[in-house]
């Protein structure tokens, strides 16, 4: 059964002042209803101060992320919309109109970006508003309905809060910062919209039950109406809104208070000179410029701070090492300290430095690792931290010699090896790693020996 | 030296005491405002503020130039710590926790505010019979309305209950009562003077302005509110304004236009007065010349169609939640009419008919307002097109809207506009009114002062 699936989704842009007074904007930070003012409790006769720059510019950045192009030269008006509800102190909210349209991430089409202010937050059991919130700024993405499955959902809203994370421009995700409304229509079905959805996790979630409650009526012969549905976060369901709130008329008309706004092409030139390459632009390019495989790609490219890490590592390292270590080793090594790559204190050098001393083979990648580990806790130079560990690197000298004196002392499995016992090699290599008190890397070792004997026959 | 400059004076030498003054105008308004009705309240700090004067100017301190000066405000700005109740039930216990950004203007020059005056409810109105507290009495006609919407603030000047008014304007809501009690009002350009703080009726057009007893008194006032700032978004690029030391200029060689408009709208024995006005003009040297306007009666359906999407826009914030009241239930009938008119005109199937449309007239009428005044330097004709009726008539909706044809033109146009006083019909005063370009009040201010000096 075919599925489309679309999104409207909300994020809170990161300014320090909210979008239309001067307030600050940390909502979280401070007890209730000490970050308000007469413009933003709409107190009677305030007027909006002109709109944050900030979150102009911001919502620019991220028009351009998502490919879209930006409405230049034109006048695009700050409307009311009007609706009754506690958390909204004028009875209106100001929406901008499109600020950039016609996007596209990962095959869906973005059909338009625009900025909004957030309302308050209302606790309908005590019955109180906390207007802290109340003109935050946000930024509304609207989605064709391109997406065919819950799990292609989840997978568009990942990419889309990364592509949003690598502008720095949006409050991370979780803390409410993200909501969506989705709609969905299955063949046959007319569309059904679900509002109310906190997360990634829950608009999957969300989608699962509406797909498998349109379903099953459809199955039944019923008809699936177009209607608007809340989804219930604590019982993951969906269930009907009140008609009152479906029919809702918001007249809009632009407000009077506000200058629309007017974007010119040196500003938005300005912007895209300064910001950071897209993910998505981002991961095509290192696949083709390091010659690395889309799955190390894929995990490069998943923060913007990691991405920058690979690529000055690529300078002075072979790239395809730098990608294995960084999908394998790095990932787990951060990911066990819950870290994510913005809060890495060592620096770019001391992981190339650590990365070339395994490309020299000056120490194993067993050692590397080891070493790795200590560096996210203690960054210093990787050959202090040898030290500190006490695993001075053996120079290439040092173990040929080893090895030569292995052999000249275990003449019989030399023996048992050039008459076809392939097992003996095993005894010989872990001779020389004892040796070597585990210092030396044993394929190394093994493929050493091997050339020696040889050459010897 | 008119009235206001020379009581400035006065005080400045310290020939009169301040607070000497706002006692005997408080005084004066609790024995005669009963009659009046022009103040809803009085500022109980209005002494305080004067002693504050009053040490300031004898120890020499540098006061401000409306030092001593005793103003009224009209109920719908913002004064921290009084009422703005928009002479409506809705907001009757709204006591103000900020100043508007003029009343921080006033306070700075040294003002004294005595009080907040009475008004049409959230100014829908044009007679001062609307209001929440009770109608307004005419002191310069007694038993008829005073006009409004700034009703008390032009009875107060005209029943020298105060020294100066702050009114707003949105649709003649200070010229029309300017008007009928012979007093100086002035509505300047659109963006000229911040709204920061005036509760809104029609955010597009609404202006605060000054009323006075003289000319002088009005451009001082509007000297020290006027200018932008940036707090505001929607305001013209303009610092600061000068008009006192430039009003005496006469009116030689202006080029003052007037249409037959005016007379096909107006009562004729309010045009006598007007005629004999315009001649006046032409014997001090300004040239009389004939403009089109075609379509000013237009401008008055059209205004009410813009002001009450707006006003039902603006409205939507007294839902009963944090003011106690909800707007729609306490409200009188004007106040509900427009409401009820804004949320049908803006639904989704009558935007395009009523809303859009009345744009896209408002754009016509100011393009034919822009083209006159390119011809002109002013536009003089009358204020109102009939006499204020008597306290009590019951007039329908458009008979009221009919005091408004000859005001609104200039608010949808976003031009400046003056009214003096030009003469009297039956003992009842009748304004002229002078209509200028964008930030043309320097030569409205210089007609005014003209036609003021032939009284
Ligand atoms: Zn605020």
């Amino acid at each position: 059964m075919r599925v489309k699936i679309g999104f409207e989704v909300h994020l809170q842009l990161k300014t320090e002042r909210k979008l239309y007074c001067n307030c600050p904007a940390n909502y979280q930070d401070v007890p209730p209803n000490t970050n308000v003012c007469p413009i933003c409790t709409g107190m009677p006769g305030a007027k909006p101060l002109p709109p944050n720059e900030q979150a102009i510019d911001a919502a620019i950045e991220i028009g351009l992320m998502l490919g879209c192009r930006i409405l230049t030269d034109r006048t695009i008006y700050i409307q009311r919309k009007h609706y009754d509800y506690p958390d909204l102190p004028s009875g209106y909210q100001r929406t901008s109109q499109p600020i950039a349209v016609d996007g596209e991430l990962s095959g869906v089409r973005i059909r338009e970006v625009h900025l909004e202010e957030d309302p308050g937050q209302y606790d309908p059991v005590a019955g109180r508003v906390d207007f802290n919130r109340s003109g935050v700024p946000l930024v509304e993405i609207v989605t064709e309905p391109d997406i065919k499955s819950p799990d292609e959902a989840r997978e568009f809203l990942k990419l889309l809060t990364r592509a949003l994370e690598y502008t720095g421009k949006v409050r991370p995700e979780g803390g409410g910062a993200m909501r969506a409304d989705v709609n969905i229509s299955l063949e046959g079905g007319g569309r059904v919209e679900v509002k109310n959805i906190n997360s990634i996790h829950g608009a999957f979630r969300a989608l699962n039950y509406e797909i498998m409650r349109q379903k099953r009526k459809l199955e039944r012969g019923e008809r699936v109406e177009r209607e608007t549905r809340a989804y219930l976060e604590s019982q993951m369901i969906t269930v009907p809104m009140r008609a009152k709130e479906m029919e809702e008329d918001y007249r809009y008309i632009p407000d009077p208070d506000l200058f629309p706004l007017r974007i010119s092409n040196q500003k938005v030139e300005a912007i895209r000179r300064q910001m950071p390459e897209a993910p998505h632009l981002r991961f095509k390019r290192i696949v083709a410029q390091y010659n690395i495989n889309e799955e190390a790609a894929e995990v490069i490219v998943s923060e913007r701070e990691l991405a920058d890490l690979f690529e000055q590592v690529a300078q002075r390292v072979s790239p395809h090492l730098a990608a294995t270590w960084f999908r394998t080793k790095l990932k787990k090594v951060l990911n066990y300290h819950g870290m994510r790559a913005a809060d890495v204190k060592f620096t770019s050098a001391q992981l190339a430095e650590l990365l070339q001393l395994v490309e020299r083979k000056e120490i194993t990648p067993e050692q590397g690792e080891l070493v790795l580990r200590e560096l996210v806790v203690d960054p210093r130079s990787p050959r202090a931290l040898l030290e500190k560990l006490g695993l001075k690197p053996l120079k290439p000298a040092d173990i040929e010699k080893l090895i030569h004196a292995v052999i000249e002392e275990n003449q019989p499995a030399v023996r048992d090896y050039l008459s076809g016992k392939t097992e003996a090699l095993n005894f010989l290599v872990g001779q020389v790693m004892r040796a070597s008190k585990g210092k030396a890397d044993p394929r190394e070792i093994r493929k050493r020996i091997e050339e020696i004997l040889k050459e010897g026959r | 030296m008119g009235r206001t400059l020379e009581i400035r004076e006065q005080i400045r030498r310290g020939e009169v005491s301040v607070v000497g003054r706002v006692q005997q105008f408080i005084e004066r308004i609790k024995k005669e405002d009963k009659k009046i009705n022009s103040f809803i309240e009085l500022n109980p700090q209005a002494i305080a503020e004067a002693e504050r004067v009053e040490k300031k100017l004898r120890s020499g301190e540098r006061v401000g130039r409306l030092a001593g000066l005793i103003v009224g405000v009209k109920s719908n700005i913002n004064v921290k710590g009084l009422r703005a109740t928009c002479a409506s039930r809705t907001l009757e216990d709204y006591v103000a926790p900020y100043d508007a950004e003029v009343i921080k203007r006033i306070r700075q020059e040294d003002a004294v505010i005595i009080g907040m005056q009475n008004m049409d409810e959230f100014a829908c109105g044009s007679s001062g019979e609307t209001s929440a507290f009770g109608p307004t009495q005419n002191p310069a006609a007694p038993g008829r309305i005073p006009g409004g919407s700034s009703s008390g603030s032009a009875a107060a000047i005209a029943a020298g209950f105060c020294d100066l008014s702050l009114g707003t304007d949105t649709g003649g809501s200070i010229r029309n009562p300017s008007s009928h009690c012979g007093v100086v009002g002035i509505k300047p350009t659109y963006g000229l003077v911040p709204r920061q703080g005036l509760i809104d009726l029609g955010m597009s057009l609404d202006q605060i302005g000054p009323i006075a007893p003289d000319v002088e008194g009005a451009a001082l006032l509007l000297e020290i509110i006027a200018g932008r700032t940036q707090n505001e978004c929607v305001m013209l690029p303009v610092d600061r304004v000068e008009y006192l030391s430039r009003l005496n200029r006469g009116i030689k060689g202006m080029r003052i236009g007037t249409s037959s408009k005016f007379a096909e709208l107006t009562d004729p024995k309010i045009m006598a007065v007007i005629d004999k006005a315009l001649d006046k003009l032409r014997d001090l040297g300004a040239e009389i010349v004939e403009v089109e306007l075609p379509n000013l009666e237009k401008a008055m359906p059209t205004y009410y169609l813009i002001v009450s999407v707006e006003f039902f826009s603006a409205t939507r914030k007294y839902d009963g939640r944090k003011y106690g009241k909800r707007i729609e239930e306490v409200c009188g009938e004007e106040v509900l009419r427009r409401i009820l008119r804004g949320a049908h005109i803006s639904r989704r199937e009558y935007r395009g008919k009523f809303y859009q449309r009345a744009l896209q007239v408002r754009t016509l009428i100011r393009e034919e307002l822009m083209r006159a005044l390119q011809h002109v330097d002013v536009l003089v004709g009358p204020t109102v097109p009939k006499l204020p009726h008597r306290l009590g008539d019951k007039l329908t909706p458009m008979e009221m809207y009919g005091y408004d044809y000859l005001t609104v033109p200039a608010n949808l146009a976003g031009i400046c506009g003056g009214v003096i006083k030009a003469g009297e019909v039956n003992g009842i005063p009748v304004g002229l009114q002078i209509q200028g370009k964008p930030l043309g009040e320097l030569d409205v201010l210089r007609v005014m002062k003209a036609m003021e000096e032939t009284a």
